[in-house]
């Protein structure tokens, strides 16, 4: 029989259709229709100068929308052959792990909705509010923030507000660990999660998992070591494990959350004095740049005049892990629950999705974010 | 005991009846953070209507300037509404806001310098350095409007976060061309236009291939094309008549059309150009002779080239907008028949 759940259903955040093949109560195989929140943004953007894209471009995902102005300024910047000051850079790191945790927070929070553990996920909820507080104090705005701009940020701060934000960040880390710890030990947590929605390293590989998934089932991969900022300036550990199934993905959102609190406080801490934005002439021009969403890789290709964007291209990272999600994971599930739950522990976002992706055959015009570096995976 | 008799009391209390009444919500329980970005709050009296917060605004509809009426003592003023279901908060309208103090305040926007203002304009304005003659007559005029133009390394160069689209420079200039204002919205309308005027010239030009086939080789053909059905058709696409006008002329003025004629009567099937057409266009039946295929020709005139009796016959055609007026505009179109050898 076929299951079909979505487009509009109260356990789905966005629209999308979830076609499971079910024989009694387990799943044989699922498949996954997008198409319901396609919006043309790369199309609008075309013809317009960056001032307005940059705006257009933080409306490409509603939860990590940080990310996607900064790969946005950080290609123009590509584009220019010049970096932001180190301060800028310093104040990009800082948005762009206060952001990474209410993601985090929030994918959690829905994957115990939908295991049905509704104290934690009201916990998650609780813990989130204080980091979008901090995010608002910083920026002026909870999700569309505008902070960033092509040659820097838009504003600079003082010292009040790094008190108010790590102030926020330590009682976030003195709480955190109570609750990190209902999940990591719970019995019942343990069941609905352990040894469910397996995906192993090869089918990571093959289905290009990124981000807390491809991590979850041992792919050591995560673009914050190769960006200049992060690689130069922080001390960080990528989180991987070797478990591939939902408990896994979820312990490594949280195990991030921890590294990411790590980011802020040595922010804080080293924080350069200088300018945060700067001029920067940009001359015609193609750039590509990538950085780590807090779902995985997002990348951005832009053909530019100087001043109008000829054409631009984007590719989110939920595309390869709902794909993963739905050839891997859905795979000879035991209930239509674990179904459901697999599905949250994916992370997917759909708005982010729906783009369209070109992708040139001839292999010609490829031009890598980071010329000095390889793809590969470490071994396990 | 006590306490209910204290219970008792305190909901009995005036003061307290009167506060369950009127519940409402207080409204300075929610904090505003100072960096808060609110709808952009607007100050009519600075206005100097430029339309620079218009033009910038990402989100269509969402802010356009008003006039209000004149009143028996002065005249009304002119000023931007902001319209709160299309706004999307962005602060865009209050950076680019030119005036001292601002008209449009939104979120911290005093720590955005004037270096990096930029004033988004309808028509992007470039200086061609190959026509450029540097007589310097777009800079003198420019420093008493906007001072976008500066002279850097002998080439004339256009501030494009400056300029406020005027088009001084473009009257001024002395040569055609040299200074271009292109047109930055509605690309996908400027190409369909282009064409269009590219395939009406193409159908007029076919319509006398006749008449052109008996040219002498030193001989002009013109003709005179008006542009009224043109522009109909034009306006249709988009109703904008200076964007239409601008697109014919600057497409008048570059295009060079390739005319290739046919002549099957002059053909004996020596089949010299089957084998040279590069696109296949030409090919050899046994009982129809040698075919042409018009769709796929490149027009590269290799057949012209080698064909020893003339059967191809390769002309050049250009065009020119006579009358500025688009009303009644003429296209002169002049064909010339090639100067390229051919073996005969």
């Amino acid at each position: 029989m076929i299951l079909p759940i979505g487009p509009v259903h109260p356990n789905l955040k966005e629209p999308l259709r979830l076609k499971l093949k079910t024989r009694g109560e387990k799943v044989l195989s699922a498949e996954i229709d997008y198409g319901y929140v396609h919006r043309g943004i790369e199309r609008v953007m075309k013809g317009k100068t960056w001032q307005k894209g940059i705006y257009l471009s933080e409306r490409v995902c509603g939860i990590c929308s940080y990310i996607h102005t900064q790969t946005f300024a950080e290609t123009f910047e590509k584009i220019a052959g010049e970096r932001a000051p180190l301060r800028a850079q310093y104040l990009r790191v800082l948005t762009n792990e206060l952001d990474r945790i209410q993601s985090h927070l929030l994918a959690n929070s829905t994957y115990f909705k939908c295991i049905e553990h509704e104290t934690l996920f009201m916990y998650m909820l609780y813990l989130r509010e204080p980091v979008m507080d901090a995010i608002e104090l910083l920026t002026g705005n909870r999700v569309n923030m505008g902070w960033n701009v092509v040659g820097g940020v838009k504003m600079d701060v003082n010292q009040s507000h790094l008190d108010s934000i790590l102030k926020i960040i330590l009682d976030l880390e003195s709480e955190y660990d109570r609750y990190v710890e209902m999940f990591e030990h719970g019995p019942l947590v343990g069941l609905r999660s352990h040894d469910v929605g397996k995906l192993t390293r090869e089918d990571a590989i093959k289905a290009r998992a990124v981000g807390p998934i491809g991590r979850a089932s041992g792919l050591n991969h995560d673009l914050r070591e190769q960006h200049h900022t992060y690689r130069d300036n922080f001390d960080f550990n990528v989180i991987w494990r070797k478990d591939e199934d939902n408990y896994a993905r979820t312990m490594n959102r949280f195990d991030e959350i921890k590294e990411s609190i790590k980011l802020i406080k040595q922010v804080i801490e080293n924080l350069p004095e200088g300018e945060v934005r700067k001029k920067v002439n940009i001359p015609a021009g193609y750039g590509e740049w990538r950085n780590e969403a807090p779902r995985g890789e997002v990348s951005y290709m832009i053909e530019t005049n100087g001043n109008l964007i000829k054409n631009i291209s984007i590719r989110t990272p939920s595309i390869m892990n709902i794909d993963a999600c739905a050839k891997y994971m859905l795979k000879d599930v035991a209930t239509v629950a674990d179904a459901i739950s697999t599905y949250a522990s994916v992370d997917p976002c759909i708005a982010c999705t729906e783009r369209v992706v070109i992708v040139d055959e001839s292999d010609n015009y490829r031009e890598y974010a980071y010329p000095d570096y390889k793809l590969e995976y470490k071994d396990k | 005991m006590s306490s209910v008799i204290w219970y008792i009391y305190e909901f009995a209390r005036k003061s307290w009846a009167e506060k369950f009444a009127a519940a409402k919500t207080d409204s300075e329980i929610m904090e505003v953070p100072s960096r808060f970005r609110d709808f952009p709050e607007v100050r009519k009296e600075y206005c100097i209507a430029c339309g620079a917060c218009t033009a910038a605004c990402p989100a269509p509809m969402a802010i356009k300037l008003v006039r209000s009426s004149d009143s028996a003592h002065e005249e009304g003023i002119t000023y931007p509404v902001i319209n709160n279901r299309g706004c999307i908060r962005c602060g865009f309208c209050a950076e680019v806001c030119p005036t001292d103090p601002k008209t449009l305040l939104c979120g911290e926007n005093h720590l955005i310098r004037e270096e990096f203002t930029i004033l988004p304009v309808d028509k992007m304005f470039v200086i061609d350095d190959y026509l450029c003659i540097r007589c310097k007559k777009c800079l003198k005029a420019c420093s008493q409007v906007a001072g976008a133009i500066s002279e850097v390394d002998n080439k004339m160069v256009i501030d494009q976060s400056k300029c406020i689209g005027c088009g001084e420079c473009i009257k001024n200039c002395p040569v055609k061309g040299a200074v271009k204002g292109i047109y930055i919205n509605n690309v996908e309308e400027q190409k369909e236009i282009i064409n269009l005027v590219v395939d009406t010239l193409e159908a007029r030009i076919e319509a006398e291939q006749d008449k052109i086939k008996k040219l002498a080789p030193e001989e002009i053909y013109k003709i005179d094309f008006p542009i009224n059905d043109l522009i109909k058709k034009a306006r249709e696409i988009i109703p904008n008549d200076e964007l239409i006008r601008d697109s014919i002329e600057k497409i008048t003025d570059r295009l060079k059309m390739r005319i290739l004629t046919w002549d099957d009567e002059k053909c004996n099937n020596c089949r010299l150009c089957t084998s040279e057409c590069p696109s296949g266009a030409l090919t050899y039946d046994k009982e129809k002779g040698v075919q042409r295929d018009a769709d796929k020709c490149l027009r590269c005139s290799i057949c012209y080239q080698t064909c020893p009796f003339g059967v191809a016959g390769f002309f050049i055609a250009r065009f020119l907008l006579t009358d500025a007026n688009i009303q009644n505009g003429m296209i002169q179109i002049t064909l010339k028949p090639s100067q390229l050898p051919y073996r005969s």
